[in-house]
């Protein structure tokens, strides 16, 4: 979950829950509010009669009740004969011209002209509660109202200052073809912490591209270095042949020596190769039909296959043309592979070049029925001087299959490896759209 | 024939002097741009090998010399640099040729005969082996008037290779690297000249034993001609 969806989801989360406390809340909360209004309310009515009492004296208002015809509230005064003294309030029911009503009643004792009086003034629960239902609603409504706002002002705020990092991720991390990152462009922010994670990620990125670009020309620059002493060397064997007084075991040994150094010549041209595919020091311009191409890989080839008697079929359709390659490097990719299907095939086995097109994405397959890869050992194949499968018939230095993998990565294929020990492999290259061009 | 023979590497020039001398080339040898510069300006050469890397001239700068005072000159390039750039380079200045490092020197050669045979149009190169009729022009064998059609490319580049070094024997891995140096792959030691020879043999033998086609027992193979 993306980290801004958690923090809108936090905060709305957050917020509905002190609503609901809130609103769970409210009625209680209102109702001790009236209650507290209409029990001050009830003491100054008190206390103004109690005045009005004085100064004009009790007979007035012995044995008197006072209420309007809605009920709502009434007042009281009348001989009390009990013992106690009261001062309460509390909700009482009452009887009055026959209804039965509920009320809040203060009951008051006083004592005038040695009369022993109580004193009730009292307001209908109804007309209290009246008041209560309007004041919840408009209580709602505000803390609703201001609810809302504050998410909304979360939202864009959280959005605002997420936005680097959206960007850094964006641009930074994803859809780059590591590690070519290309240019710096700095994330405008200022939060700290988004501008220490910039320009670590990008200095982290700059130290992995150098260490790449360091290894490339390291291999380049050995490998040409190389060059001239192999070069030399060849040509000092190459002319000792010339000489005449040798012996046969004598020139056996440089025979040997020979191929030694064919060895270290193919290795170093090999790496050398690998090093100017990684660098992009080859055009695509080249067009030409697939299946031709094939065939002059298959020409090269046959006499290997003759020598193991294996047979090779190919499906290709005549008109697929390969668009914008190079030749020489996508030869050497098919060479690689179908000499690697012939190398690890068995006697008498057989090998398929078979072209597929599933909704205008185009692949082909090399299928041999050779000795197969162990599942394990599939992820590791492609990698430099590794050799895993012990090759039947001659000797390999594990630089077969990284040609193949640079050359591939160049033109943007994508090999899909599958095997089945004893039973064969097969080489699947995924074509990028607009490779085959169907003319 | 002259040639001029431009390397710093004082080893490696000494190598192709010796090899060269051999086939009967006349050579001169400078290890730097600036006396090759000299030379190039005095005298006229037939061919003139051009190694790219040198210390104190730009290869490049010297080829365009080479076609300004040699213009007849085969200009050769030899160099470590294997760059495609350099190499496209080279072959817009007027370079004939173009051979990485490390190269054979049969292939060298094989190359300078090539060359030579395309420059000067040079007579129909024939070539009777044992009756066998070899045309290195039109890549053609035929046995008395009738034409063996059975050998394929690669085949007949074998035998034109083992031609062009006529009574010497060639390894097979100087076979192989002449038929099969253009691809880069993993193998290092492979037989399959043998496989190769052995099917020449046989097509061959359909019309007259190739006596002529020698194997040199644990060496290699080589073409016999008395001249």
């Amino acid at each position: 979950m993306k980290l801004k969806t958690k923090l809108t989801l936090f905060n709305a989360l957050s917020k509905l829950v002190i609503v609901t406390i809130f609103v769970a809340l409210l009625p209680t909360l209102i109702k001790i509010i009236n209650q507290n209004y209409t029990d001050a309310k009830l003491r100054k009515q008190k206390d103004k009669l109690l005045q009005i009492i004085n100064v004009q004296g009790i007979k007035n208002y012995s044995d008197a009740s006072y209420y309007t015809p809605l009920k709502e509230d009434y007042v009281s005064i009348g001989v009390d004969s009990s013992i106690e003294f009261l001062d309460t309030i509390q909700n009482e029911k009452r009887l009055i011209q026959g209804d039965t009503i509920e009320y809040r009643i203060l009951s008051h004792n006083f004592n005038a002209e040695h009369k022993k009086y109580l004193m009730e003034i009292a307001i209908s629960v109804d007309a209290i509660t009246e008041t209560t239902r309007p004041l919840q609603n408009i209580a709602f409504q505000v803390l609703l109202g201001m609810i809302l706002l504050t998410i909304m002002a979360d939202q864009v705020y959280s959005n605002y200052v997420l936005r680097p990092l959206g960007l850094i991720i964006k641009t930074k991390l994803i859809g780059h073809k590591f590690p070519n990152f290309g240019s710096y462009d700095k994330v405008k922010t200022s939060t700290s912490d988004f501008e220490y994670l910039d320009i670590s990620i990008h200095k982290m990125i700059e130290t992995i591209e150098s260490t790449f670009q360091k290894e490339r020309e390291f291999i380049s620059n050995a490998s040409h270095e190389l060059m001239t002493p192999i070069s030399i060397l060849q040509s000092k064997i190459e002319n000792m042949f010339e000489q005449e007084d040798f012996s046969d075991e004598v020139k056996t040994r440089m025979l040997e020596m020979q191929k030694i150094l064919n060895r270290l010549k193919s290795i170093t041209k090999t790496l050398l190769l690998i090093s100017q595919i990684e660098n992009e020091q080859f055009l695509k311009e080249d067009s030409l039909p697939l299946a031709e191409l094939i065939q002059e890989v298959y020409d090269e080839i046959s006499i290997r296959l003759q020598d193991k008697n294996i047979g090779f079929e190919t499906a290709i359709p005549a008109n697929w043309q390969l668009a914008k390659v190079n030749k020489f490097l996508l030869f050497n990719l098919f060479f690689n592979l179908i000499n690697n299907a012939v190398k690890y095939n068995k006697e008498n086995g057989s090998i398929h070049v078979v072209a597929h097109n599933e909704h205008d994405i185009f692949s082909v397959s090399i299928i041999d029925t050779g000795i197969g890869i162990g599942e394990s050992e599939i992820p590791f194949i492609f990698n430099r001087f590794k050799k895993f499968r012990q090759s039947l018939s001659q000797d390999s230095f594990g630089l077969g299959l990284p040609i193949v993998k640079s050359i591939a990565e160049f033109h943007q294929i994508k090999i899909e490896v599958t095997s089945k020990k004893d039973t064969g492999s097969t080489f699947k290259l995924n074509f990028p759209p607009g490779f085959i061009k169907i003319g | 024939m002259n040639v001029l023979i431009i390397e710093d590497e004082k080893a490696l020039a000494a190598e192709l002097e010796i090899f060269l001398t051999k086939y009967n080339y006349i050579c001169e040898v400078c290890y730097n741009g600036a006396t090759a510069s000299e030379k190039i300006g005095i005298n006229l050469y037939d061919f003139i090998l051009i190694d790219l890397g040198l210390p104190d001239y730009d290869g490049l700068d010297l080829l365009k010399e080479a076609k300004k005072h040699n213009p007849d000159a085969v200009c050769i390039i030899l160099t470590a640099r294997a760059e495609v750039y350099d190499r496209i380079k080279g072959l817009d200045l007027g370079a004939d040729d173009y051979l990485p490092k490390p190269f054979s020197l049969l292939e060298l050669q094989s190359r300078m005969q090539a060359i030579t045979r395309r420059k000067f149009g040079l007579k129909q190169n024939l070539i009777d082996l044992g009756g066998f009729l070899i045309n290195l022009t039109d890549r053609t064998i035929s046995y008395y008037n009738s034409e063996v059609n059975t050998i394929t490319k690669k085949e007949f580049d074998l035998i034109a290779y083992l031609i062009l070094h006529k009574n010497r024997t060639l390894s097979r891995s100087q076979l192989s690297e002449h038929i099969w140096g253009s691809i880069i792959n993993d193998d290092y030691d492979s037989n399959y000249i043998d496989a190769h020879i052995k099917n020449i043999r046989k097509k061959l033998n359909t019309f007259a034993p190739p006596d002529w086609l020698e194997t040199v027992r644990g060496l290699g193979y080589k073409i016999k001609i008395n001249s």
